[in-house]
C-alpha cells in the first residue's frame, strides 16, 4: 500500500461513503430516466438498457406540456432576476452611499421585513390577489403576471439586504471622486456604480433566478391552468400519487430542468457561500 | 448607453415612461373603485402621486432610488403583513367570508321555504312585456296565469295552447324563450320571485316546475335583526359574524360574515383544547425537527470539512460531488426522495430488503424527513465549515501542538470553540430557516401520516407552517383568521431568533 493511502484512509473512506450517499438519489433518477419501464423500481444498479422513451414522451406527449412549463419558468425566473436586481440595486446604493434622514430606521425596517418568511403572509397574498382579480383579471390570482409581481415584491427585502452588503464592500473613493467632479447622485449610480458592480449584480440576479426557479408554493397556489404552470409545479402535479406510472418521464424532466441550475450553482459557488454567510439561506 | 441618452431626450423618455406607467396605474385604480376596493384604489392613486412627485420634481434625491422598491415592498410584503394582522383579529373562516351586507342578502335568499299549501305547478319560461315571466299551468284545476316579479295576470283556458301533458305553452302577451335565450336564462330566472299572492311567490325548481314558496325570514333594518315570520323567532347579530337566535345562540343563520373578534383567535390557541393540543404537538415536533436538522447537517458537514481540510488526493472530485445535493433544485430532490421512500416501488425498501410503509408510520416518517433534510443540508455546512477552518490561524494550532496537546485536545479546546463562535449565527439562521421549511414537509410527506379517525388535520410530520397552511387552505373548514394569528406568532418567534443571531454576528453594530 502506498503511504498516502494508509495515512489518510479514514478521510477517503468517509468521503467516499458520503459521496455515495450524495450520489445515490441522483444516480437513481438518471438510470430511471433512461429505463424503458418508466418505474422507479431499483431492479439493478447497472442499467440493462438505455432507452430514450421517457425523454421522447416528455417532448411529444400532448398531455405533458413540458416545454411550456420550462418556458414559463424561464420567463418568470428571468424577469424576476433582472427586474429585482435593477430595482433592488438602486435602493441598496441609496442605503449604502447616500446620507438622508430616516436611513437608520429604513435599514432596521428592511431588516425586519426581509426576516418575514413570505409563506407566512401567503393567505393574505392570496386574498388580496383574489380581490385584484375582480377588477384586473390580467394581474390577479391565477395569472403569471400576478405571480411575477408577488415574486418581485418578495425578492425586494432579501435582495436589497444582500446587495447592500455587497455595495458596502465596494470602496467609495470612485463615487466620491465623481461627486467632486460634479456628477449628480443619479449619474454616479449609472455611470460609476453600475459598471463597477456589474459582476456582483450578475451574481445576485442569478441567485434570484435560482431561488425563483425553485419556488413552489406560491406558484402552486397561483398557477392553476396546465399551460401556465412552472416546471416545479408541473412536475409535482404530474407525479402526484402516480409514482409507478409517471416516474420515468418525471425523472427525465427533473434532470433536464436541474442541469442548468446545477451548472449556474457550481460556477457561482464562491459567491453563494459568501452570500450565505451574509445572513441568507438558500430555499 | 447612458452617455447617449442625455438632456432633452432623456427627459422626454422619462416623461413618456412615467405617463404610461401612471395611466396604467390610474386605470387600475378606477376599476378598483368600481369594484369598491377602496384601499387598493387608494394605494394605486398614492403610487401615481409618489412616482410623479419623485421623478418630476426635486423633492428628494434618495427617493428617486427608493420609490420603485418601496412601492413593491409596500404592495406585496408590507401590505400582506398588515392584512395578516387585520385578518387575525377577525372571525374569518368558511361560512364567514363575505361582508355583512352580502351576508344579509344571502340570508334573505336562503330564508325561503315551500308554502304550507305545498302547491307545485308546471311552468313555461318566457317574457311578458319585455320582463322575465313564467306561464303557470294548474293542470288539475285547469287554471293558467302569467307571472312576473311585479304582478300576476290570469289567462282564460280558451286563450292558451296546451301540449300533450296539458301544460300551457303559448298565451297572449307571452313569448316563450328560444333556445339561445334558454342557455343563459338560469341566473335571471332562478333568482326571481314570481308573484303568486300577497304572502307567497313562485320559485322555480329547475326549468319546468315552480313551487309556491314564502319568505320565512324577514330582515328588519331598523333593529338589524332577522325575524322568522312563522314562529316569530328573532335572530340578532351575535357580534361574532352571525345572526343567532335570541333564546338559543347555538342556532345561527348561514352564511355569516367576517366580523371583528379582536384577540379571540389568539386566546383560542391557549384556551380551546381542540386548537391548543394539536398546536402543542406540532410545535414540539417543529423544534425537534429544526434542532435535529441543524445538529445532523452541521455534524456531517463539519466531519467532512475536517476530513478534507488536508490536501489529500481527489479532494477536488470529492468536493464537487459533495455539493451536488445543494446545487440541485430542492423541489426536484424532495420529490425524488419521496419516490424513493415509496413502499411498493421505492429504492430504499429495495436496498434494505424491507417493505416499510415509510409515510404511514409516524416514527418512520419523521426519520425519513430528517434523513432527507440531512441530504439536502449537509453540503451547506460542509462549505461554510471548510471556509471557517481555513480561517483559523495556523499559528494557534502549531503553538498548541508544541505545548504538547494531542490532535483531539486541539480540536476540542481550540478548533471547535473558534468554529462555533464564527458559525453560531449561521446555525441560528439555519434553525430559523428549517423552522419554516414548508417545501420539505409539504412535498415529502404532506405533513402526514395523520389520524383519519379523529378528524384532526395535523399530521405527525406537520411543522407549524405546514399546519397553518392546512388551516388556511385545507379541505375542511378554512380558517383564515386563526391561520393569520398563528402566522404572526411564528413571525415573532422567528424574528426574535434571527435578531438574536444577528446580534451575535454583530451586524447590528455596523448600523449608522
Amino acid at each position: 500500500m502506498k503511504k498516502w493511502l494508509i495515512q489518510d484512509s479514514w478521510r477517503h473512506l468517509l468521503s467516499i461513503a458520503i459521496c455515495l450517499f450524495a450520489l445515490f438519489p441522483l444516480y437513481l433518477v438518471v438510470i430511471s430516466s433512461f429505463s424503458s419501464t418508466g418505474s422507479l423500481q431499483l431492479s439493478s444498479f447497472i442499467p440493462q438498457e438505455i432507452s430514450f422513451k421517457n425523454y421522447e414522451k416528455l417532448f411529444n406527449d400532448p398531455t405533458i406540456p413540458y416545454l411550456t412549463w420550462v418556458k414559463n419558468s424561464l420567463i418568470i425566473a428571468g424577469s424576476v432576476a433582472v427586474l429585482s436586481v435593477v430595482i433592488g440595486s438602486a435602493s441598496a446604493f441609496a442605503f449604502s452611499r447616500l446620507k438622508f434622514k430616516g436611513r437608520k430606521i429604513g435599514i432596521q425596517t428592511l431588516l425586519l421585513v426581509q426576516m418575514f418568511p413570505a409563506i407566512l403572509a401567503i393567505s393574505a397574498v392570496y386574498v388580496i390577489m383574489e380581490r385584484v382579480y375582480k377588477f384586473a383579471p390580467a394581474i390577479g390570482l391565477g395569472t403569471q403576471a400576478g405571480l411575477l409581481l408577488v415574486y418581485l415584491g418578495g425578492a425586494m427585502g432579501v435582495n436589497i439586504w444582500l446587495l447592500k452588503g455587497f455595495v458596502d464592500s465596494i470602496p467609495a473613493e470612485l463615487d466620491e471622486a465623481a461627486k467632486i467632479d460634479g456628477a449628480s447622485e443619479v449619474q454616479t449610480f449609472w455611470l460609476i456604480f453600475v459598471p463597477l458592480a456589474a459582476p456582483v449584480l450578475a451574481v445576485v440576479s442569478l441567485l434570484s433566478f435560482i431561488g425563483t426557479f425553485n419556488e413552489f408554493i406560491l406558484a402552486r397556489l397561483f398557477l392553476v391552468d396546465m399551460e401556465t404552470r412552472t416546471v416545479a409545479v408541473g412536475l409535482q402535479q404530474f407525479i402526484g400519487g402516480q409514482y409507478s406510472q409517471n416516474w420515468g418521464p418525471f425523472a427525465a424532466g427533473s434532470i433536464l430542468a436541474s442541469i442548468p441550475i446545477v451548472i449556474i450553482f457550481l460556477s457561482l459557488q464562491k459567491y453563494i457561500v459568501s452570500g450565505l454567510t451574509a445572513g441568507s439561506v438558500k430555499g | 448607453m447612458t452617455y447617449l441618452i442625455r438632456g432633452k431626450v432623456a427627459i422626454f423618455l422619462k416623461v413618456i415612461l412615467l405617463t404610461l406607467l401612471g395611466s396604467v396605474l390610474l386605470l387600475l385604480a378606477q376599476s378598483a373603485v368600481a369594484q369598491r376596493e377602496y384601499v387598493i384604489a387608494a394605494f394605486l392613486g398614492f403610487s401615481v402621486l409618489a412616482l410623479a412627485l419623485t421623478y418630476l420634481t426635486k423633492i428628494s434625491i434618495p427617493l428617486k432610488f427608493f420609490i420603485p422598491g418601496i412601492l413593491l415592498l409596500a404592495a406585496f410584503v408590507i401590505g400582506p403583513i398588515l392584512y395578516t394582522v387585520t385578518m387575525s383579529g377577525f372571525n374569518y373562516k368558511t361560512g364567514n367570508i363575505i361582508s355583512k351586507e352580502e351576508a344579509i342578502i344571502q340570508v334573505k335568499i336562503r330564508g325561503v321555504e315551500a308554502a304550507p299549501s305545498g302547491l307545485t305547478y308546471d311552468v313555461k319560461l318566457g317574457k311578458s312585456s319585455g320582463l322575465p315571466a313564467i306561464l303557470v299551468s294548474d293542470i288539475t284545476n285547469l287554471q293558467y296565469f302569467i307571472s312576473t316579479k311585479d304582478n300576476r295576470v290570469s289567462v282564460a283556458p280558451g286563450q292558451v295552447t296546451l301540449n300533450e301533458y296539458g301544460v300551457a305553452i303559448t298565451a297572449p302577451n307571452f313569448i316563450a324563450l328560444n333556445e339561445s335565450e334558454f342557455a343563459s336564462a338560469d341566473k335571471i330566472y332562478s333568482g326571481t320571485r314570481f308573484t303568486f299572492d300577497d304572502q307567497s311567490f313562485v320559485a322555480l325548481e329547475g326549468f319546468e316546475a315552480g313551487i309556491v314558496s314564502q319568505q320565512i325570514l324577514e330582515y328588519l333594518p331598523t333593529q338589524d335583526v332577522f325575524k322568522n315570520l312563522i314562529d316569530g323567532g328573532i335572530y340578532r347579530d351575535n357580534g361574532r359574524g352571525n345572526y343567532a337566535l335570541e333564546n338559543d345562540d347555538t342556532v345561527i343563520l348561514e352564511p355569516g360574515w367576517r366580523a371583528p373578534i379582536w384577540f379571540e383567535n389568539y386566546s383560542k390557541i391557549v384556551t380551546d383544547p381542540r386548537v391548543r393540543e394539536p398546536i402543542i404537538r406540532v410545535f414540539i415536533w417543529t423544534v425537534v425537527f429544526a434542532l435535529a436538522t441543524v445538529l445532523t447537517t452541521f455534524a456531517l458537514g463539519l466531519l467532512l470539512a475536517l476530513a478534507l481540510n488536508k490536501p489529500i488526493r481527489g479532494r477536488r472530485i470529492y468536493r464537487s460531488v459533495l455539493v451536488l445535493p445543494y446545487a440541485m433544485p430542492s423541489v426536484m430532490s424532495i420529490l425524488i426522495w419521496g419516490g424513493m421512500f415509496n413502499t411498493e416501488f421505492g429504492a430504499i425498501n429495495t436496498l434494505l430488503g424491507t417493505d416499510i410503509a415509510w409515510f404511514s408510520d409516524p416514527n418512520f416518517a419523521r426519520v425519513a424527513v430528517i434523513l432527507v433534510n440531512l441530504w439536502l443540508g449537509f453540503p451547506y455546512f460542509y462549505l461554510i465549515s471548510s471556509g471557517a477552518l481555513q480561517a483559523i490561524p495556523s499559528e494557534l494550532l502549531e503553538a498548541a501542538a508544541i505545548d504538547g496537546a494531542n490532535p483531539r485536545q486541539i480540536f476540542r479546546k481550540i478548533t471547535l470553540p473558534l468554529l462555533l463562535q464564527v458559525l453560531s449565527p449561521l446555525l441560528i439562521a439555519s434553525f430559523a430557516f428549517n423552522f419554516n421549511n414548508f417545501n420539505l414537509i409539504y412535498l415529502l410527506t404532506g405533513g402526514g401520516p395523520r389520524n383519519e379517525l379523529d378528524g384532526e388535520i395535523a399530521g405527525a410530520t406537520d411543522i407549524l407552517i405546514s399546519y397553518t397552511y392546512k388551516i388556511a387552505f385545507g379541505s375542511g373548514t378554512q380558517d383564515l383568521g386563526l391561520a393569520s394569528a398563528i402566522s404572526l406568532i411564528i413571525f415573532l418567534l422567528i424574528a426574535s431568533i434571527s435578531l438574536y443571531g444577528l446580534r451575535k454576528s454583530k451586524v447590528l453594530e455596523t448600523f449608522g
